[in-house]
């Protein structure tokens, strides 16, 4: 039966590829699970050579995945990949889908999956992964995902079930996530920073996890990095920050969070036994994911778009651009599905003190007098020009771009897919 | 005249602010310097002592998740006789989510397990259990129950407790499109003295700032014991915001 999905599949996939739909990358999967449940399982099985590589965590996962399959990639190693923004469990049929065989036979030599939150436990019960790498939890999208609590605590249960075969890589500056190492038959390595951070008076608003994993209560910083990351402890229970298996290695992305997705990249490429020499080489060449970082030459100008899809992304981006001496900026909301329905998180990120260095801000997006509102309570309200067309607005902003300036775009989710289409006139997914 | 102070007591901002809750005293602190009226703004925490918590001219308190929502029950019980007094002798204060359901009589969890209230407000919760959905989406309300008027507010919930008002309590308002307190009897929030329970964060006050002046109003009234008309503040950016998403959901 495995063979006619796969058929079928290929088929839509031609298909939707020949007429220029975006759906090629989870219909196919979404048909083959629909019939057979248990298509993932049944595939992965039948190619026990494919060592699978999982990354989950709120941030960093598509940056992540793009840097471990450069590194297998330039070693010498096939990487299978699902679509970055396709990490349902429909998006990984499709990439099985993609990458087999009418026989269901798979000649690739790794498969490197980006998964969303709520999928994870799913996509474990149907493979046997080599590393499932847990980069973060924070809060993004309550209508959607839940409190944080219960999508660590389905982790932490899905977790329990892995054997010795596989290795976990956890971030040990994330108490939530490094709690769930605890008690495993899976092997864990933990990676984490080991740099000069702020002291606990700065915590950050938007920060979630500072109560203890274990015992509830409130955590102690030594050293805080973003968000509630840092090097903790708790003086209750004394769970603390676990022992770090890699602190440092060379980083090809600016900005804190992007050291948090090599740390994690180099580690889990590590577990499958490339040599550190090797992979140092093939970091290096790591170059931004599409959205992320991402610049784009249009009419000899320069723009460059930061994904910003929640508090923490938002304030580690504002963050790094102003570290880049962003002049002119471009912010855009929207509420749809994969951004979340609720835009109340624009209050919790701290803007405040970034705004007065930006000569410009452009807003657009589906709730862009929201965003205007929040910039006007941080007390900006000259140069902020709002626009209800996104194309309006891009293309505003940059005429106003003086020459040499970097125009720099934050976006939410949809609202990326969106300002990319606007810049190179095609839809990408 | 000497200028106008109020102390805003923010409840538990570090366990109970999940949604934008920090949008509330933004707001209110901005509204208020905008009038030349000074804020202070006290961080009410497990370390805050009574006597600091009666310091308070108005009182914000937001939703959390559950782990922490026990952490605060347990402080709470500490402070209860402070913040009921306050909350009895016309202190305003806007209560949402689960600090809505904390003020009530209890909360009734799907497996029949109850959780007792600060029963402040004559009302309680039940959740139904997973096997209902969660109230979760965009909403628009009247707060004729504060304001008198049928003016639609707006806000976006996610509970999954259902709560039902006693006699004790007034509905904020009615229901215009979304759930409100328990998605059957069209109310939502409630009204006690001067104390305003809610299911819309959003955050409510920037994006309904008529609810947010009446506050601040209640709260400089009770303080300096005259009445007060606070002077109109440039509104437009908030009144677009309100309309676009009122265009969409009211279509």
């Amino acid at each position: 039966m495995n063979t006619l999905l796969i058929f079928l599949g290929k088929l839509v996939m031609n298909i939707s590829r020949l007429l220029g739909k975006g759906s090629g990358s989870t219909w196919p999967g979404h048909i083959a699970l629909s019939v057979n449940p248990y298509f993932i399982s049944e595939l992965s099985k039948k190619n026990p050579h494919l060592k699978i590589i999982l990354i989950a965590g709120t941030n960093g996962k598509t940056t992540t995945s793009k840097m471990i399959a450069t590194v297998l990639e330039k070693n010498g190693k096939s990487v299978m990949q699902n679509k970055s923004g396709a990490n349902l469990l429909n998006g990984v049929a499709s990439s099985f889908v993609e990458s087999a065989n009418l026989f269901g036979k798979i000649t690739k030599d790794a498969a490197v999956f980006e998964i969303d939150e709520n999928t994870l436990p799913l996509v474990l019960e149907q493979t046997k992964p080599t590393v499932v790498i847990a980069l973060n939890l924070f809060r993004d999208q309550l209508d959607r995902y839940g409190e944080l609590d219960s999508i660590a605590k389905k982790w932490k249960k899905a977790f329990s079930f892995l054997s010795e075969n596989t290795t976990l890589v956890l971030n040990a500056d994330d108490p939530q996530v490094a709690f769930l190492g605890e008690k495993l038959h899976a092997k864990t390595v933990y990676f984490g920073l080991e740099e000069k951070g702020e002291t606990a008076s700065h915590l950050q608003h938007a920060s979630d996890s500072i109560y203890c994993p274990n015992c509830h209560n409130r955590l102690e910083y030594k050293k805080i990095y973003y968000s509630h990351l840092g090097v903790w402890s708790c003086t209750f229970c004394k769970l603390k920050r676990p022992q770090i298996t890699l602190v440092n290695t060379m980083y090809p992305l600016p900005g804190s969070y992007n050291k948090y997705n090599t740390l994690a990249a180099v580690l889990a490429v590590k577990q499958l036994g490339i040599p550190e020499n090797l992979v140092q080489d093939a970091i290096a060449t790591v170059t931004p994911a599409f959205g992320r970082q991402e610049k784009i030459t249009i009419n000899g100008k320069t723009v460059q778009i930061f994904l910003a899809k929640n508090p923490a992304s938002f304030n580690q981006t504002i963050k790094t651009i102003a570290d880049m001496h962003a002049k002119h900026v471009l912010f855009i909301l929207n509420d749809r599905i994969p951004d979340g329905r609720d835009v109340s998180w624009i209050w919790d990120i701290d803007i405040e003190k970034f705004l007065p260095q930006f000569s410009s801000i452009f807003i657009a997006g589906d709730r862009v007098y929201d965003m205007e509102l929040r910039v006007w309570y941080a007390g900006r309200n000259k140069d902020v020009y709002s626009f209800e067309s996104l194309s309006d607005c891009f293309w505003n902003a940059l005429e106003n771009l003086p020459e040499k300036e970097t125009l720099y775009i934050l976006p939410t989710y949809s609202a990326m897919l969106d300002v990319r289409k606007v810049i190179t006139g095609k839809k990408i997914l | 005249m000497k200028k106008q102070t109020i102390t805003i007591g923010w409840l538990y901002p570090e366990l109970m602010s999940i949604y934008g809750d920090r949008g509330n005293v933004i707001c209110l602190q901005k509204r208020c310097e905008l009038r030349d009226i000074n804020v202070k703004v006290l961080l009410v925490g497990l370390q805050t002592t009574e006597k600091e918590l009666a310091s308070c001219d108005l009182l914000l308190m937001g939703g959390a998740q559950d782990s922490q929502q026990t952490i605060v029950s347990k402080d709470l019980v500490k402070k209860k006789k402070t913040l009921s007094s306050l909350i009895e002798s016309g202190v305003p204060g806007v209560y949402i989510c689960g600090a809505f359901q904390f003020l009530g009589k209890y909360y009734k969890e799907a497996d029949g397990t109850i959780i007792d209230g600060l029963g402040i407000f004559d009302l309680y919760t039940e959740n139904p259990g997973n096997n209902f959905p969660r109230l979760i989406g965009n909403m628009a309300f009247d707060a004729s129950g504060l304001l008198g008027i049928e003016k639609a507010m707006v806000g976006f919930e996610n509970h999954g407790g259902r709560t039902y008002l006693g006699m004790g309590v007034s509905p904020l308002g009615r229901v215009i499109k979304g759930f409100g307190n328990n998605g059957e009897d069209g109310t939502e929030g409630s009204v006690y003295k001067n104390s305003i329970g809610t299911y819309s964060h959003g955050p409510i006050l920037p994006k309904n700032p008529e609810i947010a002046d009446w506050l601040i109003q209640k709260a400089l009234e009770k303080k300096y014991k005259q009445s007060i008309a606070l002077s109109p503040l440039d509104d437009t950016i908030s009144q677009k915001a309100k309309q676009a998403i009122l265009q969409r959901i009211l279509k």
